[in-house]
């Protein structure tokens, strides 16, 4: 009798972890097709020389195209990579010190226009990114109409190629990326400040503690761990960034002649460009390790219990 | 005392002053763009140039609208993100639900190698997908965009209304079992109403991606006819801006202004339904 009853419970349970996994399964069936088959695919194509010349006729030549890109300097991945990582720190500290100060200004209490000044300084994040970047290329950056060289030959200058060179091409979409990131970046400091308890900075301000004192063992500490999450996630768009750069300077058939790569438009452009397949594909697979080394130790931390 | 307030009054002017200009610097682009869109074509290169239009006229948009395939553009925009958006939530949310209340074998690690799959960048993919849809001849077919679209945010989709659904206590759902509620009426009757935050900030999030997405469009689909609204805009950038600047400003105001419009009334979902997901791009 007991026993009918166990079998009975377990039948149970098994019907609920059939349920369960027939209930995710389009889910997941979408995310194989479309997430995980392309990556192995990815992974696959990385060990032969599928390129312009072996388009059918391609063979598996091994760790080649890892060697290519990680040994052998010319290749720019070392370049692309390099010029990756000093673009994500700098965009990340400015973004973090000016979405600081602004915030910290738009918490000053007697600031009564906030909400109009907040809701201004939106725009650049409700805006369609792809938008954006395609009005600042014309609008601002262009040689002819762009409004810097009118700006530029009304002051007397001679109108500049913003986008011509590498460090120029570098500063533009430094600040375009900027322009689209702040928002989100205000919002959330904007949003740990106003958490932080007003009665912890009265007292240290009755203690005589400066500006600087007060932001270091107060603020910042305060709202660390509220920002967390959103500045890991923005570190990620920005390493991942591919928008700006592309847009700006690499489109085909548009570019600029700047040699400003991030990893993913060097990785597109070895796909697409000069369909160097194989390349680009061990490319890909060298900066989908990176990723995940990188999310298994922030991303997957912030998760905690799942 | 007087002198305290003088300062403190000068300093807020100060404050103000600085923010106006910001907002001014901030919106150069835009304003730039809305003024240039407004403005006859000839006017553009003259060195007298202001934010406000000189010769106000509405040609540009006029243009747009019935010069262009814009309207096309569109219908497939809306067509493609309201089938991506509910095929996105349909396969979403019964997978979440699963995720968040049953235990299953492997569901702690489908979850974290969800994470970790989801940082390949989804442009790194497309030479791989278009491989997959051509061998089953979709490309220049919405389906297959659609398919693409809803795969790519699927993890996204996934783990925002899985984190909400945690939130939710089950003995709500417990109590609604007890009066005689079957499976399928406990999500539809008590998790789906409770859970309707993160499902509009999900729904809302793949709308402004497909909305957004141009790479992909452009790429897989074929012939003016088809594009959507990103890949029609990206098209015209490309072949003719130069000689028509002042209709790409207008095409560029007419596909923001619904996302403008979505974004600002939706503000307040935004932020939270992004920062409790935890997972974007």
């Amino acid at each position: 009798m007991k026993k009918q009853i166990k079998t009975g419970v377990e039948r149970k349970q098994k019907k609920g972890i059939l349920y369960s996994y027939a209930w995710s399964m389009p889910s997941l069936l979408l995310i194989a097709l479309m997430v995980v088959f392309p990556i192995a695919y990815t992974g696959y194509i990385s060990l032969t020389n599928m390129n312009v010349y072996h388009w059918f006729d391609f063979t598996i030549v091994g760790l080649e195209n890892y060697w290519r890109a990680l040994f052998v300097f010319d290749s720019g991945f070392l370049s692309a990579l390099v010029a990756t990582i000093v673009w994500t720190v700098v965009n990340m500290v400015l973004q973090l010190i000016i979405a600081y100060v602004l915030s910290a200004l738009l918490n000053i209490q007697k600031l009564r226009l906030r909400k109009v000044y907040k809701t201004l300084l939106m725009f650049p994040w409700a805006m369609p990114g792809y938008v954006s970047i395609l009005l600042w290329k014309t609008g601002m950056f262009n040689t002819q109409f762009g409004l810097l060289n009118q700006w530029m030959e009304k002051l007397g200058f001679e109108a500049a190629r913003w986008l011509s060179s590498d460090l120029s091409a570098f500063i533009c979409c430094t600040v375009v990326n900027l322009w689209l990131a702040l928002p989100f970046m205000i919002m959330i400091m904007d949003g740990a400040m106003q958490s932080i308890d007003r009665s912890y900075e009265e007292s240290a301000l009755l203690d005589g503690a400066n500006w600087l004192q007060r932001t270091r063992y107060i603020i910042v500490p305060a709202i660390k761990p509220i920002i967390a999450p959103a500045v890991i996630i923005t570190v990620f768009t920005t390493f991942k960034q591919f928008d700006v750069v592309y847009l700006l300077t690499q489109q085909a058939g548009a570019k600029t002649g700047s040699g400003f790569h991030t990893i993913l438009t060097y990785a597109y452009e070895n796909a697409f460009i000069t369909n160097n397949y194989g390349f680009s594909s061990a490319i890909s697979i060298i900066i989908f390790i990176l990723l995940i080394v990188f999310s298994a130790r922030f991303q997957l931390r912030e998760e905690g219990d799942l | 005392m007087n002198r305290k307030k003088i300062k403190e009054r000068v300093g807020l002017a100060a404050l103000n002053v600085f923010f106006i200009l910001l907002c001014f610097v901030t919106l150069i682009p835009i304003i730039y763009a809305l003024s240039v869109s407004f403005n006859g074509q000839n006017s553009l290169l003259s060195s007298d140039f202001s934010f406000i239009p000189k010769q106000f006229t509405l040609d540009n948009y006029r243009q747009v609208l019935f010069g262009e395939e814009i309207i096309a553009w569109f219908g497939n925009t809306v067509l493609l993100a309201i089938s991506t958006v509910a095929l996105s939530l349909s396969v979403a949310i019964p997978a979440a639900y699963c995720f968040s209340r049953r235990r299953f074998p492997g569901r702690r690690a489908i979850l974290k190698c969800l994470v970790l799959l989801n940082s390949f960048p989804a442009i790194l993919s497309m030479f791989a997908i278009y491989r997959l849809l051509r061998s089953f001849g979709l490309i220049n077919h919405r389906i297959g965009l659609i398919l693409v679209y809803t795969g790519t945010m699927a993890v996204f989709s996934l783990w925002n209304t899985k984190g909400y659904f945690d939130t939710i206590p089950t003995e709500i759902e417990e109590a609604s079992r007890i009066d005689g509620a079957d499976n399928f009426q406990v999500v539809t009757r008590i998790v789906l109403p409770l859970a309707k935050p993160s499902i509009v900030v999900t729904a809302l999030m793949v709308l402004i991606y497909v909305w957004n997405e141009y790479i992909y469009a452009a790429t897989f689909l074929t012939g003016e006819q088809n594009y959507t609204l990103a890949a029609g805009l990206y098209a015209l950038q490309a072949t003719e801006m130069s000689g028509s600047w002042p209709v790409f400003a207008a095409a560029s105001v007419t596909v923001s202004l619904p996302v403008l419009v979505i974004f600002f009334l939706c503000q307040k979902h935004m932020t939270s339904g992004l920062t409790a997901g935890g997972v974007k791009g």
